[in-house]
């Protein structure tokens, strides 16, 4: 038996976007086999298919060590044919100890008994830990294990769950999904978690390795399969393929892309004086992962960051805002200088920054507040008048502003919960730009919004940027997004910046191999993208 | 996970269309809200129950219900629990909860008791030194709860059985009688009508946060703190100040709900005050159904004091236990709360 799984012919559609078109994959058995993609290429599509997440479309097929598994996938059955998932979360309660959460996984509750015998447990559990070479007092808080310990007890956790259901069933085969581990893990403790996976492998799993990180796969992966748009591209033995083929894999053939049905360039050239005295600037700032950035942006000036998850960008506005807080670091916005350290979103608003936060549902949006209040909630002096709110005239701005955004329905009296993301969005964005900031800072600010909402956003943020000389710092992992409306990237890879890309060289394409290729491979990727500019 | 982008479709082309021309598909049944029933049957069902109460009374008790007299005691003897219940509104309204308020309110009642009876001071000043107790009381509570960063629900039961302790030790465990008479021409006995004018002072107490909470920028900010706390900080909003304030705003309030308490029976025991809390959260979940359903607010909360009140008189006329205002503040409290789930279809 050669084959441990095998999907066939996997379709998968969300509204206008064919997310599978007919994907195959086949692991074999005791190999690790890496599956890798863009943002949006459908790996996580996939594997949501394969744990009963996700309903594929009819047609498609799935075989486990040759025998074949129901698709759609019964939720929660996959234990039952021998998969195992360790998402990025790890799904490991953290205040709880390593010992409790091996005991409360959920595959334990079939056997769940009256009594647990702590002591026995822990024995076992140490046993268990050793026999992965994982050395581990099974007694200890999860929260107070490093990342690669908590790395290692979800994949041990899993390998053991896997192992128990061989035993039981007789199977041959089992498939353990790992999906991007490695992102929060430092590049010398990865080491640990290879030596783990290989161990796995020598006991008779298969392991499916989803990661961006080509280093890793190089080192772990023995084949590879590469989605893009929702299809197979590539699918290889390791030994058969180059990085820069499969980074090539990755972003596709840059002529063949729709590049230049739009002369040539995604980005639209805007006039911005970078010889201005800079309006917002950056100097040593550090968090969890953001090591020492330095950035200027001169007024008007729109700055994409671009990284993976993990590469430090995505704290950038959450530290400059203070909406988390920044280990070192300075801010100077219009002449005005502060310790991010010490920021807080209150002093940040005085300041003139406004921050649209990724989770809009939980940072963005008061769900059950009216979307009048929530646009200009923060502007409501302006409506005062001796100490008294004039409501009626907050809601006839609202209204206005509702028609310049396009708001729909034109109505500001609902909860802004009722609205589409979309246009909820425009919401929080009118009423950032409410405030006239000096300095705008984004973070994924069209994540779950449709695409002509997300047209409307970008024009909107782009207007103010040239009326009212708004600098703009824009964090997002969707590259056609930054390459459409930045006058300026900054690549970012493991907490610091890799690279800059300046007018016609800022292409989709291009960031995502500078991207991708991380710090090892820049001067290769500068050579892709300069070919395509 | 990093394939977010997948389900919301490809990124738009590369040009930047103008503003406005591209309709937005998602509008859908957006702009139909909940049915009649469903709409007005929540806001409604509150009102609507306190009548057929006063119906009800009314024709069971005819002499006695039914009456000038009656509507003088009904709302005199629960100006108290009014005014306890528009403090518990305070913090709710931040979005906290404050289980001290009844002991950190006997607290101020039991000092401004003590210099009134033992220490001849005059009952103006001892009851202004009765709010400032129990303004800093809140304070502290603010000051745990808040700055210290802690669980409202635990530390306020902590500080609660604090203030208890003091309450007992300035009194000695004993009920202090004897209290200025003149206490109670402020609170009991002036009447306009028939209705004391202690009365009168709650509910301008209730209008005046109505009109802070509807009629100004505060009360906006206040909101957001109390429905999202996360989007108000990171809207710039100081959500530490106002859930603070609101925490001492509501020490004062209770205290100077336990001085009209002290007014309407001229003594003060310890124990006497504390059992207003259970029946003031009562009546603020209960108004939280009622005039804007899912929002604490003061009017609801005046409604919910009288529909209680009325209910608990009602059964007193008609010869109940004591027994039975409880069941019946617990009873609706929990028929309410759970009735409001059900209409608004969670």
């Amino acid at each position: 038996m050669d084959v441990a799984l095998q999907l066939t012919n996997i379709s998968k559609q969300f509204g206008a976007t064919r997310a599978l078109d007919g994907v195959d994959l086949t692991v074999r058995h005791g190999e690790v086999h890496a599956l890798l993609g863009e943002n949006g290429s459908g790996k996580s599509t996939l594997i949501k298919v394969l744990a009963g997440v996700h309903e594929p479309e009819p047609g498609g097929r799935l075989l486990i060590g040759g025998d074949p598994a129901p698709l759609p996938m019964p939720t929660g059955a996959y234990h039952r044919y021998g998969l195992s998932f360790v998402h990025q979360d790890l799904g490991l309660a953290r205040p709880l100890t390593v010992l409790e959460n091996l005991v409360g996984s959920a595959s334990r509750d079939e056997f769940s008994r009256l009594h647990v015998n702590w002591r026995r447990e822990a024995a076992a559990a140490r046993t268990m830990l050793q026999g992965y070479g994982v050395d581990i007092d099974p007694r200890t808080i999860v929260n107070e294990l490093p990342p690669v310990g908590q790395a290692l007890i979800a994949i041990a956790r899993a390998a053991e769950e896997l192992r128990e259901h061989r035993e039981r069933t007789g199977a041959a085969t089992s498939v353990m999904v790992l999906d991007e581990p490695t992102v929060f893990l430092p590049e010398e403790e990865l080491e640990f978690l290879f030596g783990l996976i290989r161990q796995v492998v020598a006991q008779g799993s298969s392991v499916i390795f989803i990661s961006h990180d080509l280093a890793a796969v190089r080192t772990i992966a023995d084949s590879v399969t590469v989605l893009r748009d929702g299809r197979v591209v590539a699918q290889s033995s390791m030994d058969a393929v180059t990085d820069d083929e499969i980074v090539e894999y990755i972003v596709g053939p840059i002529k063949s892309r729709e590049l230049h049905e739009h002369g040539g360039s995604f980005h639209v050239e805007r006039p911005v004086d970078r010889t201005a005295s800079p309006v917002l600037t950056v100097r040593g700032l550090s968090g969890d992962r953001l090591d020492h950035l330095d950035l200027d942006l001169v007024p008007g000036e729109i700055v994409g960051l671009a990284g993976l998850l993990g590469s430090g960008a995505e704290e950038v506005p959450y530290l400059l805002f203070g909406a988390q807080s920044a280990s070192a670091g300075t801010a100077t916005v219009g002449g005005r200088k502060v310790d991010v350290a010490r920021q807080q979103p209150a002093a940040a608003v005085q300041m003139g920054m406004s921050f649209i936060p990724a989770d809009r549902n939980r940072d963005g949006i008061a769900r059950e507040i009216e979307i009048d209040r929530n646009m200009l909630a923060l502007v409501l002096r302006r409506f005062t008048q001796g100490g008294r709110l004039r409501n009626r005239r907050v809601r006839r701005t609202a209204d206005e502003r509702a028609i310049d955004f396009d708001l729909r329905p034109r109505r500001t009296d609902l909860p802004i919960g009722t609205l589409s993301g979309g246009n909820a969005q425009k919401v929080v964005l009118a009423k950032w730009l409410e405030t006239e900031p000096t300095v705008l800072l984004l973070h994924e600010p069209t994540q779950g919004v449709d695409v002509a909402a997300r047209a409307q956003i970008y024009r909107k943020i782009i207007d103010a940027a040239d009326a009212r000389s708004m600098a703009v710092v824009w964090v997002s992992s969707d590259f056609e997004e930054l390459a459409t409306t930045c006058d300026r990237i900054v690549v970012m890879n493991n907490g610091q910046e890799t690279s800059q890309m300046l007018g016609a060289e800022i292409t989709p394409e291009g960031i995502t191999a500078r991207v991708f290729a991380g710090q090892h491979a820049v001067d290769d990727a500068a050579t892709t993208a300069g070919a395509s500019a | 996970m990093t394939d977010a982008t997948t389900a919301n479709g490809s990124t738009p082309d590369g040009s930047i269309p103008d503003g406005r021309t591209p309709p937005d598909p998602v509008v859908g049944n957006q702009t139909r809200g909940p049915s009649l029933f469903r709409r007005y049957g929540e806001q409604l069902a509150l009102p609507v129950a306190w009548l057929l109460i006063v119906v009800f009374f009314s024709i069971q008790e005819p002499d006695l219900f039914p009456t000038s007299r009656n509507l003088g005691s009904l709302l005199g003897t629960q100006t108290a629990l009014f005014i306890v219940a528009l403090a518990a509104l305070l913090p709710a309204m931040a979005g906290d909860l404050d289980l001290s308020l009844g002991w950190a309110g006997a607290f101020g009642a039991m000092v401004m008791a003590v210099l009134n009876t033992q220490h001849d001071w005059g009952i103006v000043p001892a009851a202004l030194v009765a709010l400032l107790i129990g303004a800093a009381c809140g304070f502290f509570n603010g000051f745990v709860v808040v700055k210290l960063k802690t669980e409202p629900f635990i530390m306020t039961l902590g500080t609660g059985a604090v203030f208890q302790g003091f309450v007992l030790w300035v009194s000695d465990s004993n009920t202090v009688t004897n209290v200025a008479r003149s206490l109670s021409t402020w609170t009991l006995q002036t009447k306009v009508w028939v209705i004391p004018i202690q009365f009168f002072y709650a509910l301008a107490i209730m209008l005046v946060i109505w009109w802070v909470a509807e009629h100004t920028p505060l009360g906006v900010r206040w909101l957001f703190v109390g429905k999202s706390r996360d989007v108000a900080r990171l809207s710039g909003i100081n959500t530490d100040r106002i859930r603070w304030g609101a925490f001492t705003a509501a020490g004062a309030l209770a205290a100077f709900g336990a001085v009209v308490f002290v007014g309407n029976s001229g003594s003060m025991s310890p124990v006497s005050f504390s059992p207003f809390l259970l029946p003031a959260y009562a009546a603020v979940f209960l108004g939280a159904t009622t005039i804007h359903p899912g929002r604490f607010n003061p009017i609801g909360t005046g409604i919910a004091v009288l529909f209680l009140a009325t209910g608990v008189q009602g059964l007193r006329i008609m010869g109940a236990d004591d027994f039975t205002q409880f069941l019946f503040y617990g009873g609706t409290l929990v028929v309410a709360v759970a009735g409001s789930r059900y209409l608004r279809g969670k």
